[in-house]
């Protein structure tokens, strides 16, 4: 009797807020529509538009220090004007100024874009839409995500400006250096700063992540079965599995690190003598703690970056192949694989560090193990293009582009998962080659292709494509000039993270090619101006979506009207009957997902 | 209580929950495995620093005392956290007490239990505060250990560190695994889920509470018997 | 039946469930502290020791076992809920496995190549009453510094 209660109880609530959404006659305030918003659209909006401002930093920071490694010997008084003494003495990127930025641009563009710009985005903007619900498990919830993040990124921003500067000892802060105030001048205020902005982004990343399993298990739509499922989501709720379980690893980690800089404690610490200070009386702490620590979430975290990406490369590749997805079930499976290697490859991070070689001897059999799933996906990606009916589209270009550089990518991590290898090649510029093809330029062209494929969905307007094909070329031309001869850079043995290449013997004759990566670099930043033109001048000016389903899709999210309200759709929520790769079937271009199996229809 | 129902709903306006349970809950338990792994981490740093490290001390050594204990009593080891444990758990049955009256809708019960929770909530944490002043007293602090290993060499001080830092932590969430309980105490009493017609909430705080006992079987463990 | 879907909640819960669990997790404790008084006496480093230690260890899971599954009501959820729970939870075998193992390699590379961390764990030190502890630590360390 009680429990029919419960359920009525439940059932009439949920209800009772369904017919809240149907009937849209409260009268929204900006605030509430546009600053603290509980419609996951706009939220997903929030995240995007935040994560480009901080890829915009970023990427200036990166055009700044290669602009230093291009320019060893030459002085831009400009710079100094602009940045201040600090940043810029005599026209020179100073030494602290140089690893002020390279810290800051990894934190930024790792954590900030591509986790919270890219999953953020589209966990958001996608989730609710292609599983059929009207919002998030928990707006509210969904909100103070994006604020906790919002909050991570003022504190992020405000160490920029502290006397000392911002935490420079890297963007993976291990210490001692991040540990001790006197280590260096970035590792004072400007540590606190980095590890309150971190504890915050890892509070944003944990309710976000709860809100969008919550959603994907138990708000889809009726019919809508895990295997029906487009596999963005797929790909989004095993980011969120990683994101969930890895992040409280890292927020551990730091807060020991707090106790080691605050009070007295070696966690991290010993043996140590500080210039200045002499011998510290912290002992028997472990340093290799830390990283094992860190990369127990930074490795999930790379693919926590990454999965979001696939999800939506499958997606675009398959509706502009019009073609089924190739494997839909190998996909998932590789997916599912992928998040559990995940977790136990960490150490081969810190094959050098001293880690024990027989431990390390399994922690290149599991890495290399990831081989397997990111094989599977590459084939059922080439395969679902084959002899497909391609429609070159901006976001198919982005989405080819993906493929290519995970391939590029990928297989030089095949040589870096060898121990062996990784004694010669790690901390070397074939690791900044490595990861920045792999997870980052590939991530930023799944997150564009995400971009130019949701556009209209997400404003009701196209982007221009003539900018967009622009854009793609160069970026596409760009990634591969900058960071190919990074690889050749690496094997030479040039290593990451120098202040100034031309005053070593054995890397003086890489000056031209770091001028010639330089520019290059600069030249793809000014095309990322470009996109952003393009984004905000389509929001308004925009050619206008006048069909609701502009690409033939057959998801979710393209039954919903153009400019859908909080809610998604005005009347009842669609009916699902079939999975969402019916493309090319029985002479038909494409069959939605919301229309009926029909008698006579062949099985996929 | 043990029934099977039937009930015929509209769940979701749509589909339907796979798990039979409302988004609350799941969003819960996932929580608490995120929060698994958060206290997972520490312990097993922990694990990590003492197996780094030549010698450890003797937890019989270090607990053995309990208050009012006179000057002249022999050592008691385990004494005063077995005692610690036992209000533990008897205040996780009785949180599974409320639990349960909070499915048959008895408001008094509900109340009842709650209120034994949360003294026992509460006397967990005085003990736990006599404990740390204690060893406060002892010279013992984050940074500072007094104690020799069990063989009587110079002790790593990782030894206080990591206990006041996982105790405390353990201890915050006691804290406001008290403090959500208090919260319910008070809405129970405002008939809030009278109204709603469901004790779902309550489900919820004692999941959480559960799992700051659970913890606790692994905290208790890893520093006062191994 | 088109919106509407038929669950099935269960309460399998009752008073006896509680109570024996109850009880369970008492002698349970009960176990592992009569263990730890048992290991007092045992010598350090002892193979007997290391067995009491593992048993411990082992109490501790089945007492976990039994508060998630009977006080959370685990057992009581639909078999898919409890493997996205549980499936995840085996993270944790590597987890502990690959930490532990590189503490120890760790302490071995610091006593093979660390003289000072090596000889730490020869120098006895006396046991003094709990008082007064602090200035002991301090002269420790002109001790040790006067060693080096």
């Amino acid at each position: 009797m009680s429990n029919e209660a419960v359920l009525h109880g439940v059932a009439s609530s949920h209800d009772a807020h369904g017919d809240h959404h149907h009937e849209h006659h409260h009268h929204e305030t900006f605030i509430s529509k546009y600053v603290f918003s509980m419609d996951h659209k706009m939220i997903a909006k929030q995240f995007l538009i935040t994560g480009m401002v901080w890829a915009v930093i970023g990427g200036l920071m990166s055009v700044l220090f290669r602009l230093q490694l291009g320019y060893p010997d030459q002085s831009f008084p400009w710079l100094e004007d602009l940045l201040g003494k600090w940043w810029a003495e005599k026209g020179h990127i100073t030494a602290q100024g140089y690893y002020a930025l390279v810290t800051t641009h990894g934190t930024v563009l790792v954590f900030f874009v591509l986790t919270a710009g890219l999953s953020g985005t589209f966990a958001n903007f996608l989730i609710p839409l292609q599983v059929g619900a009207r919002d998030m498990a928990s707006p509210f919830m969904n909100m103070l995500s994006y604020w906790f993040f919002f909050a991570a990124s003022i504190v992020m921003l405000s160490s920029i400006f502290v006397e000392t500067g911002p935490f420079s000892g890297g963007w993976t802060a291990y210490p001692p250096l991040s540990a001790l105030g006197d280590a260096s001048p970035g590792s004072k205020t400007g540590m606190d700063l980095w590890l309150v902005a971190m504890a915050l982004f890892v509070v944003s990343s944990l309710l976000g992540g709860l809100n969008y399993i919550a959603t994907i298990l138990n708000m889809r739509t009726k019919g809508m079965s895990m295997t029906r499922l487009p596999l963005t989501i797929w790909a989004l709720f095993f980011t969120a599995v990683l994101g969930v379980l890895s992040f409280p690893v890292l927020l551990s980690g730091f807060i020991l690190l707090i106790f080691d800089r605050n009070f007295g404690t070696s966690f991290y610490l010993s043996d140590i003598f500080v210039n200045g200070v002499g011998a510290l009386p912290n002992e028997g702490g472990s340093a290799i703690l830390f990283q094992h620590l860190f990369w127990f979430l930074g490795h999930p975290e790379v693919y926590i970056i990454l999965l979001p990406a696939m999800g939506m490369v499958s997606e675009i590749l398959s509706v502009n192949a019009r073609k089924p997805i190739f494997g839909y079930m190998a996909m998932i499976g590789s997916l599912f694989a992928i998040a559990i290697l995940a977790f136990l490859v960490w150490a081969h991070h810190m094959f050098v560090t001293g880690l024990n070689p027989f431990l390390g001897s399994i922690f290149v059999l599991l890495t290399l193990l990831i081989a397997v799933p990111s094989a599977i996906k590459v084939f059922n990606w080439l395969t679902t293009l084959w002899r497909g009916n391609i429609r070159f589209t901006p976001a198919m270009m982005f989405a080819i582009g993906f493929v290519s550089l995970f391939i590029s990518g990928g297989l030089t991590g095949i040589w870096l998962g060898n121990s062996a290898l990784d004694i010669h090649l790690h901390d070397t510029y074939f690791v900044i080659a490595h990861f920045h093809i792999v997870m980052g330029v590939a991530s930023m062209f799944g997150m564009f292709a995400g971009v130019y494929h949701w556009y209209p969905k997400m404003y009701g307007r196209y982007l221009n494509n003539t900018l967009g094909y622009i854009h793609f070329w160069i970026t596409m031309i760009g990634a591969y000039l900058i960071f190919w001869p990074m690889h050749y850079e690496g094997l030479a043995g040039m290593p990451r993270r120098y202040y100034d290449y031309s005053i070593w013997e054995s890397f003086k004759n890489f000056v031209e090619l770091n001028r010639f990566i330089s520019t290059v670099a600069m030249i793809v930043f000014a095309v990322q101006i470009l996109f952003l033109l393009n984004f905000f001048y389509s929001i308004w000016k925009g050619r206008k979506v006048t069909s609701q389903n502009p690409w033939g899709s057959n998801t979710l999210e393209w039954t919903a009207p153009i400019h859908p309200g909080h809610g998604n759709w005005p009347g009842e929520i669609p009916e699902v009957h079939r999975w969402a790769y019916d493309y090319g079937k029985d002479g038909r271009e494409f069959i939605p997902q919301t229309e009926a199996v029909g008698a006579d229809e062949s099985h996929h | 209580m043990s029934t099977a129902t039937t009930a015929t709903t509209k769940w979701w306006n749509g589909g339907k929950s796979p798990f039979n349970v409302e988004y609350g809950k799941l969003m819960m338990w996932y929580f608490l495995m995120s929060d698994a792994f958060t206290f997972g981490a520490f312990l097993i740093s922990y694990g990590t620093i003492r197996f780094s490290t030549n010698g450890w001390p003797d937890p019989n050594v270090v607990f053995q005392s309990y208050p009012l204990k006179s000057a002249t009593s022999g050592p008691a080891p385990l004494v005063f956290v077995s005692i610690m444990t036992f209000i533990l758990i008897i205040s996780s049955v009785t949180m599974v007490q409320a639990v349960k009256a909070g499915h048959e809708m008895k408001k008094n019960k509900v109340v009842m239990n709650l209120i034994w929770t949360i003294i026992g909530g509460a006397a967990f944490l005085s003990c736990q505060a006599w404990e740390w002043n204690h060893l406060h007293h002892e010279g013992a602090w984050w940074g500072h250990n007094p104690f020799l290993n069990s063989d009587l060499t110079q002790s790593s001080t990782n030894f206080t560190n990591y206990f006041f830092t996982i105790t405390g932590f353990h201890g915050f969430h006691v804290f406001s695994g008290v403090i959500i309980n208090i919260v319910m105490l008070i809405m129970t009493l405002n008939n809030s889920f009278e109204k709603r017609g469901h004790y779902l909430m309550i489900e919820k705080a004692g999941l959480y509470w559960h799992f700051v006992d659970l913890v606790w079987v692994f905290v208790f463990t890893c520093f006062y018997l191994i | 039946m088109e919106q509407s879907e038929v669950i099935h909640i269960e309460h399998h819960q009752n008073k006896n469930e509680v109570r024996n669990v109850t009880i369970v997790l008492s002698v349970l404790t009960i176990v592992e502290l009569i263990l730890g008084f048992l290991m007092m006496d045992m010598a350090h480093g002892s193979t007997a020791r290391l067995a009491t230690k593992i048993t411990i260890i082992v109490l501790m899971l089945a007492k976990a076992y039994y508060i998630v599954g009977y006080f959370m009501h685990l057992k009581h959820e639909i078999r898919n809920l409890i493997m996205t729970i549980v499936v995840p939870l085996l993270l944790f075998v590597w987890f502990i496995t690959a930490f532990l193992y590189e503490g120890n390699s760790f302490r071995n590379l610091r006593n093979t190549y660390d003289p000072h961390f090596k000889e730490q764990q020869f120098i006895k030190k006396q046991p003094t009453e709990h008082s007064n502890k602090q200035e002991h630590k301090e002269g420790d360390h002109e001790e040790k510094k006067v060693m080096e």
